[in-house]
Parts: C-alpha cells; sequence; structure tokens
C-alpha cells in the first residue's frame, strides 16, 4: 500500500469520525435550543369593531369568541385620515404620516398642482438610443417606493427572524427587506393604473369612451365573429408615442349561447356569464420585444348584443413587467403552485358597480374569483411556515363592504328596502368567511405558533357627501374663473388662483395657498394659521341641513397632528368628518358641484375616511401581547417585541 | 409513413416507459448520450476523417500564427484568409455526415417533443378539444352548424360547447379532466364515428395534440397518434394539452435546448475515445 494511499484512508477516517462528533454535537445542541418562534398575523382591512363585537355576541364568529376568550379582542386605533394607504404605512412603519409620507392615496405636486399616487412611482429614463423611428431605452424604468421609514420588518431581518409579507398595502414595489414579500395595495395595473377594465359591445348606439376605471370600446361584428382590441400602456420602444394594442377574436355559435375567444395562440371557450382563467396576453413592442400581460374575460351577453368584459390587464406573475416580489422569482414560483393571480393592488373591481357595468351579482362573481384565489395562497404559505413571521393580507372585506353596506343601514338614502335586505347577508357573510379564515388558521398552524388579527379601520355607512371645494367656493376661500362652468371639468381648471386661498384634494386634505410654496400661492405664511383656525372653526360649526348634524367633528392641523421629516407633503388639515358623512367623489378630485352637501346615491356606500376615532380597526390575539398596543402605529412595534426586539428606536411613535 | 410512425411509437414508449416516473432529464440525458454516440458513429462512417483532421489543424495553426504574429498585419491578414478557407473545407466535409443525420434526427426530435413537450391534464384541468374540417367539407357546413356529437368517457366531462366558428371551420368543446386515466372521446360528425386520444396522466408519457387526417406532411408533423381516414372531411382533432418545461440544473426550459445541449456535450466528451475527428 503506497503512502497515499494510506493517508488518503486515514483522512477519510478522521472526516468520518469528526462528521460523527460534530452531528451528535448538533443534535445534542438542537436539543437544548429554545423552539423558533412563531407569529401569524392577518390584515383585515376594514374590519370593523363595533360590528365584529356584534356578531360575535350574535355567536357568528365562533372562531373570533374562540381566540378572544383565551387571548384578547378590542378596538384599535387607526390613523389620521383612517385611509389605508396612510393607516398601513403607520403599523409597518411605527410613524404618523410625517415620518413615512403618506397622507392620502394622492398627494400633490405644489408646482404643477396636479395630483399623484402618494405610494409609489415609475420613473422612466429619459436617456435613451435614437434609431429611425425606435428608441432604445439606455436605462431600464425605475419603480420607486414613496413609503418612507423602516419597515418593522427589517429590524426582524436584522436579528435573523425571517419574515413572510404577504399584499400589505403601501409596500409597491416590495420593500425587498424581508425574506418573501408579494406586493399588494398599490401595485398598478399594466397600464400603471389603479385598475382600468375593459368593456366591448356591439351595440352601435354605444360611444367609445374612457370612464372612471374602464373604457368602453365598440366590437366589430360580422358573421358570427366579434373583433376587438386590447388596449396596452404607451409603447417605450418607439419615438412617436403610440399605444401597445394587439387583437382579439370572438367566434360567436350561430345556435348556442357559447362563444370561442382567441387572443394570440391563447384559445377558450365561454358560455355566456361566464368567466374564463388568466388568459395570457403579449404586446409586441418591437420584433424582438414583448411586453407581457394577463386578463380574465367575461362573456356578458350574446344577443341582442355581444357584451364582453375584459379585467384591468395585469402584471403576468409568470413573467412580471414590474417588480412585484421578493425575490423577483417569488411571483413565478407561487404562481406555478397555485396559478395566475390578481396581481393588481385592489382586484375588487368596484368601478364596473359604480359605472353600471355590472349589476351586483356580476360585482360579487368577480369579488369571489378575487377572494378565493388570494385564500387558496394563503392555504399555500400557511403549510410552508415554520418560523419567524407570516404577514397575510386580505382585502376582500373592504372592497365589497364598500359596495355593500347600506344594506346594513335602511336609513341610507340610497336603501332599497325591497332588494337591499338580501345584501344584508353578503356583509354578515363575509365577516363569518373571514372567521372561518381564523379558525382554519388555529387549526393548520403550527402548535406554538401566536396569532395576532388586526384590521387597519373599521367601516360605517356613507349616506352623505361633502363637497369641499364648493364649502369653500360658498365660503369665499375658493374663487371660479367662470362661476357658471361646474362639475366635468379638469382639475382645477376653472379655479382662479390669484383669488383662492385655500382648496380640497384627497378624500380628507384641505391645503391652504400659500405664497411661495404652492405655483400660484396668495396666502403670505404669516397668515397661515389664522386661516387654519378660521377655517377649521367655520368646518366644525357646520350643520348638515338634513341631519341637523355637525358634518365634521374633527380638524386636524398638520404640524399638531404629525412628526417627521415630511410634513411638506401633507395638507395644512385634515377633515374628520361626521360618521355617516365623507367627502364626495368630485371634490376628492378637484371637482366641483353644484351644492355643497348631498345625499350618496352612488352604489359605493360604505366608507370610513371620516374623524378617525368613530371607525376604529380590530385587535385579536391568541395570547397577551408581550408589549400590548393600542394603536396601528404601536402594534409594529409589539410585533418585533415578540421576538424579544425593540423598536423605540427608529420609530417616533413607537 | 404511417407504419414508420407506427414502429417509431412502439420503439420509443418502450424505451422511455423505465423513465416515465422520473424527472424529465433522466430520460433526456440517455437519449442525448445515444444520440451522441449514433451521431458520432455516423460522423467516422460517412466524413473523410483525414480531410476533417487536416483542415481543423489548418485552422488552428493559422490560430497560432495570429498570436505568434501579432504585430505583424499582413501575416495576421494571411492567417485569417487561412482560417477562412479552412474554414469553408470543414464545412464542406462535414455535410455528408449533417445530411445522413439529420433525416434520423427529424424522426427522433419529432417522437420525442410527444414525450417531454406537453404535460398531461391534471385533475381539474380545462382544456379545449378542436375538431377542424377540411376544405371540402364545406359543403356541410355553409347552411350553419355541423351536426357533431362529443361522447366523453367517465372521468372526462363536457363543461362547454360546442362552438362552431365557421370562419375558422373549428367545432370546439370545453371539457373538463376529472380522473387520472387514458381515455378515448369520439366525435360523431354526419354520421361517421373518431376516436381521439386524450391523457390525464402525472407520468411522462406520449401525448399527442393533434390527430390528423393521412397525409405525408401532417403524420411527418404529428406522429405521435395512428392517422384517420381523410374521407371523413375532418382534418384534423386537437387537444390543448399544456406545454411542459424541464428543469436543466435549475434553469426551466424546453426539452429541446436541454436536449441538444446535452447531445453536444456528450459528443465532444465522447468524440476522442470514439477515435472520431469532428
Amino acid at each position: 500500500m503506497s503512502r497515499k494511499t494510506r493517508i488518503g484512508k486515514t483522512s477519510r477516517r478522521a472526516a468520518l469520525l469528526t462528521a460523527l462528533i460534530l452531528g451528535i454535537g448538533l443534535v445534542a445542541c438542537s436539543e437544548n435550543e429554545p423552539p423558533e418562534k412563531q407569529v401569524i398575523v392577518l390584515g383585515f382591512d376594514g374590519m370593523d369593531y363595533l360590528y365584529t363585537q356584534r356578531l360575535m355576541e350574535e355567536g357568528r364568529m365562533p372562531n373570533f369568541s374562540r381566540v378572544a376568550e383565551t387571548g384578547g379582542f378590542g378596538p384599535l386605533a387607526t390613523a389620521v385620515p383612517p385611509q389605508s394607504p396612510v393607516a398601513w404605512s403607520n403599523f409597518i412603519t411605527g410613524m404618523d404620516s410625517g415620518g413615512h409620507g403618506i397622507f392620502d392615496f394622492v398627494h400633490r405636486d405644489p408646482d404643477s398642482m396636479q395630483p399623484y399616487m402618494s405610494t409609489s412611482r415609475t420613473e422612466g429614463e429619459e436617456k435613451s438610443l435614437k434609431v429611425g423611428k425606435y428608441k432604445f431605452p439606455l436605462v431600464g424604468a425605475e419603480f420607486k417606493l414613496l413609503r418612507h421609514g423602516t419597515p418593522f420588518w427589517e429590524l426582524l431581518e436584522e436579528h435573523g427572524v425571517e419574515s413572510h409579507i404577504y399584499r400589505i398595502p403601501a409596500n409597491y414595489p416590495p420593500s425587498g427587506l424581508a425574506s418573501r414579500e408579494l406586493s399588494g395595495m398599490g401595485t398598478p395595473d399594466i397600464l400603471g393604473t389603479p385598475g382600468t377594465f375593459s368593456f366591448y359591445t356591439s351595440d352601435i348606439f354605444v360611444n367609445e369612451r374612457q370612464m372612471s376605471g374602464g373604457a368602453i370600446y365598440a366590437l366589430d361584428f360580422w358573421e358570427n365573429r366579434a373583433e376587438g382590441r386590447l388596449h396596452g400602456p404607451e409603447n417605450i420602444y418607439l419615438r412617436r408615442r403610440q399605444t401597445l394594442s394587439t387583437d382579439f377574436t370572438l367566434h360567436v355559435d350561430p345556435e348556442a349561447p357559447v362563444a370561442k375567444l382567441v387572443v394570440g395562440d391563447e384559445e377558450r371557450i365561454l358560455a355566456v356569464g361566464e368567466w374564463s382563467d388568466w388568459v395570457p396576453i403579449e404586446f409586441e413592442m418591437i420584433p424582438t420585444q414583448t411586453l407581457p400581460a394577463m386578463g380574465r374575460f367575461y362573456l356578458r351577453s350574446l344577443k341582442p348584443e355581444v357584451e364582453l368584459y375584459v379585467s384591468p390587464l395585469q402584471v403576468d406573475p409568470m413573467n412580471p413587467a414590474f417588480p412585484i416580489s421578493t425575490p423577483p422569482s417569488f411571483a413565478e414560483e407561487l404562481a406555478r403552485r397555485t396559478g395566475r393571480f390578481y396581481t393588481q393592488g385592489m382586484p375588487e373591481d368596484t368601478k364596473t358597480l359604480t359605472g353600471d357595468v355590472f349589476t351586483r351579482e356580476e360585482f360579487l362573481a368577480q369579488a369571489k374569483i378575487t377572494g378565493d384565489e388570494i385564500l387558496k395562497q394563503y392555504e399555500h404559505v400557511l403549510d410552508d411556515f415554520d418560523a419567524g413571521l407570516l404577514f397575510y393580507y386580505f382585502g376582500n372585506l373592504d372592497l365589497i363592504c364598500h359596495m355593500m353596506f347600506r344594506a346594513t343601514d335602511p336609513a341610507h338614502p340610497a336603501y332599497d328596502p325591497e332588494r337591499d335586505p338580501e345584501y344584508l347577508k353578503i356583509v354578515e357573510g363575509i365577516y363569518e368567511a373571514f372567521d372561518k379564515i381564523v379558525g382554519y388558521t388555529l387549526d393548520n398552524m403550527p402548535e406554538n405558533a401566536k396569532l395576532i388579527v388586526m384590521s387597519d379601520h373599521g367601516f360605517s355607512s356613507w349616506r352623505r357627501a361633502f363637497h369641499l371645494n364648493n364649502w369653500l367656493i360658498e365660503n369665499d376661500y375658493m374663487v371660479l374663473k367662470n362661476p357658471a362652468k361646474v362639475g366635468g371639468t379638469n382639475i382645477y381648471s376653472n379655479v382662479d388662483w390669484s383669488r383662492t386661498r385655500a382648496y380640497g384634494l384627497g378624500l380628507n386634505g384641505l391645503f391652504i395657498n400659500v405664497a411661495d410654496r404652492e405655483s400660484n400661492g396668495i396666502v403670505p405664511a404669516s397668515e397661515r394659521d389664522a386661516l387654519i383656525a378660521e377655517i377649521s372653526e367655520k368646518l366644525l360649526a357646520e350643520i348638515d341641513p338634513q341631519t341637523g348634524e355637525p358634518a365634521v367633528t374633527k380638524m386636524y392641523k398638520l404640524e399638531d397632528t404629525y412628526s417627521g421629516e415630511y410634513l411638506g407633503l401633507g395638507p395644512d388639515l385634515q377633515v374628520g368628518y361626521n360618521k355617516g358623512t365623507r367627502c364626495s367623489f368630485e371634490s376628492a378630485i378637484g371637482d366641483l358641484t353644484d351644492e355643497v352637501i348631498s345625499d350618496n346615491h352612488s352604489e359605493w356606500s360604505g366608507d370610513h375616511c371620516m374623524d378617525h376615532t368613530k371607525v376604529p380597526g380590530i385587535l385579536l390575539t391568541t395570547d397577551e401581547l408581550a408589549r400590548p398596543a393600542k394603536s396601528l402605529k404601536e402594534l409594529g412595534g409589539s410585533v418585533l417585541a415578540e421576538f424579544g426586539i425593540d423598536w423605540t428606536e427608529t420609530a417616533t411613535g413607537g | 409513413m404511417t407504419w414508420i410512425n407506427s414502429a417509431l411509437r412502439a420503439v420509443f414508449d418502450a424505451a422511455l416507459a423505465p423513465f416515465s416516473g422520473l424527472p424529465e432529464m433522466a430520460g433526456l440525458t440517455l437519449v442525448s448520450l445515444i444520440c451522441a454516440i449514433g451521431m458520432l458513429w455516423v460522423f467516422k462512417r460517412t466524413s473523410n476523417q483525414n480531410a476533417l483532421a487536416a483542415v481543423k489543424s489548418r485552422i488552428h495553426a493559422g490560430l497560432f500564427e495570429i498570436r505568434l504574429f501579432n504585430d505583424n498585419l499582413p501575416a495576421i491578414f494571411r492567417a485569417q484568409t487561412q482560417i477562412l478557407k479552412a474554414n469553408a473545407k470543414y464545412l464542406w466535409h462535414s455535410l455528408p455526415p449533417l445530411l445522413w443525420i439529420i433525416v434520423p434526427f427529424v424522426f427522433i426530435v419529432a417522437q420525442l417533443q410527444f414525450h417531454y413537450g406537453y404535460r398531461g391534464l391534471q385533475p381539474g384541468d380545462s382544456v379545449l378539444l378542436t375538431v377542424r374540417l377540411s376544405e371540402d367539407a364545406d359543403a356541410l357546413t355553409v347552411e350553419g352548424k355541423p351536426r357533431a356529437a362529443l361522447e366523453l368517457p367517465a372521468g372526462l366531462e363536457a363543461e362547454a360547447g360546442p362552438v362552431w366558428a365557421p370562419a375558422l371551420r373549428e367545432m370546439s368543446w370545453r371539457i373538463g379532466a376529472r380522473e387520472p386515466g387514458d381515455y378515448s372521446p369520439v366525435i360523431t360528425f354526419e354520421g361517421d364515428r373518431l376516436e381521439k386520444s386524450v391523457r390525464v396522466v402525472d407520468e411522462i408519457t406520449r401525448l399527442s395534440p393533434h390527430r390528423v387526417a393521412k397525409g405525408f406532411v401532417a403524420e411527418l408533423v404529428y406522429p405521435a397518434e395512428a392517422p384517420f381516414d381523410s374521407e371523413q372531411g375532418i382534418e384534423s382533432v386537437e387537444i390543448s394539452y399544456p406545454d411542459r418545461e424541464v428543469n436543466f440544473f435549475g434553469w426551466r426550459t424546453h426539452w429541446m435546448v436541454a436536449f441538444f445541449i446535452l447531445t453536444i456535450v456528450f459528443a465532444f466528451l465522447l468524440r476522442k475515445p470514439m477515435g472520431v475527428t469532428i
């Protein structure tokens, strides 16, 4: 035997022995190690404290009651204003809007006086190589998360605790700081909007038009065949502005209520009243580049007219055009396991109902599809979860309550005593469904895991619409160029800024037109405080003539309410509307009507953007929290405390 | 063509059957290895090996010349011209074996496509079953919907349809897979009965997305199922099986990419042991 062979055998024996010793050591160590901590946080957007409490008392939420008996159940103070992006940002960062910089769904640019989405921005690269009719961007688009502050999961990861954050609002693009993330509310559709559906009809009397959250298009129909065009975003590879599009054909059976849909290489058969699964769609940008997307099709009718709904075209998780997950491959991994899914932030298509495109049943059918997808994914991720933090968000309750809440309120101006009572079952049914999610979690979560169920705000019937900008006109704070022209105008196009001292934008925001701050500001900075006090006093004194109740119960001055370095983004005042009253849709986007307070006849009949003290959320825990929380701002710190991490140094509100 | 396909189906079914429950790469690796060996053997037998070796030597000499005389431009140009000429000769000498190889490769690729190119249906899947009529069947259809019916065995379920699309001359049904199994739904069309295989299966097996009418080109492209008599007025019957991707060292790709890479790698590894100049 050569020396080399002997050494080789000796080395192998030594290695085996070492491995054996190490192995025994590891086994021995593992027996003494404490089990890894597991915390599950379920975020139920819009679950109302009083409503939940009542259903629990009636025995209709047995799993909630079961948890409350051993742990705790109570109200959770929401954000000012109680809007989802603001509230979830409070939870994520432990700070208020001054710290994280989210004051509303929309912010305003004081230079252009135009609103923009508050939570994210996509910036295209201007530098490009131009060749003929094409231009080739030299750097890709940048997707920016505008929420500031340290998300609590960043600290978890720094302490070696894995965090899995699914669909939390105000986290698009994903922070990239958690082990796993899937973006939620704030994730745009492929057009870059919060969701723009398309509705195709062969009715020659319907004009093609854009509407809030959607567009109506004509279908060319002949010889049992209807042809339409799906519309994508602008083609970034062309020097002249041109939107991307791709054709589809609907072959209608001459005898049966059924049609064959052909989009590119994809074919589906749809009966009338049926939804397709996700259909992958490709927009050709240049011969070698395509933009992947996907959509669901709903064949509404074939006779007397062909009517086809196409969902907002989504980022395809199998091939995401935008960043929607951490790591980037995770969205595809999830889609491979559970099938393609809605990636748009708020997938329940409420605009179909407010725009009279869908009936309530059709809206609910679409909402069920979204809810089922999210629930199916939850079952998978819960099954995979074994240690660290799992946060999972459910938005179904919030959006269904927005559309159905009048069924809970016979005093609502749009309440239909004949038809609405049946929809009460829908609202209560979704609370019961969420109770089942809690039950499922209790039955399937790791044995010693702690469960925290929370919501970002509560809910109320929305009976009266307050037109803040009309109120400002009536009280001489806003002046119009043409007083006879109201409604349907571009944002502020009719406002005479040289004589306007205040304006409303967003669902709760009121801005002072401050000189040297706003592009056409006229109010000297020295007079701002006095004007804020004057407007606050008058708004608090405003009585709704129909109810005899105050329309506004609280006014929140910017610097008295928030702290942090982003105060400059916020409105000078946040209006805390009385329960039952909310800013009108028109006023929220800077439009005008011809009255100050009106009945809300919109299908959007429930809301929460009111005085935040009137619409608290819920907090339900299986055990007492290591660090109790009374508000959303404190809850992130409570989650950290479960893992023994202190957050007081980084979060102002912790 | 029909009997060739029939024989090839039997051979490939038998050869790949042991790998049906294994990851795709198991069978593909073996097939790539056999193909590489076969390719080298053909190359050795049908090419002028001495000429190829000489041409390769000339290419190497040219490359060395460029390295050695990198400060002498005329010498570099001469060497490059020599390399180009030698490359052209190399291609010329490679042509005969390539012509010998290409025909069996077409058959092999066609067979493999129907084992590795598609995924079997899973319970819960919905797919389209489409009957495409031939142009000479127009007389049967211009007056409206053809009288076609679908008989589905238990395990499959009709979900929607049929839709008659006159512009496409296609009749389509949406069928749902309920239970695993090999099925033969029957389409009756103007009195004729036609079967189409449908497989609800998890393992790798031969799947036939198209059953076509007899004809050289159609059978060459779709050899996975016996053709039917073209006198029935039907051009093809199709099942939209989902595409399959293979896991090639963590990279999900089309089987053909993995197959060609592996075949080339094996050919290079085995060329010396087999004494082949390529």
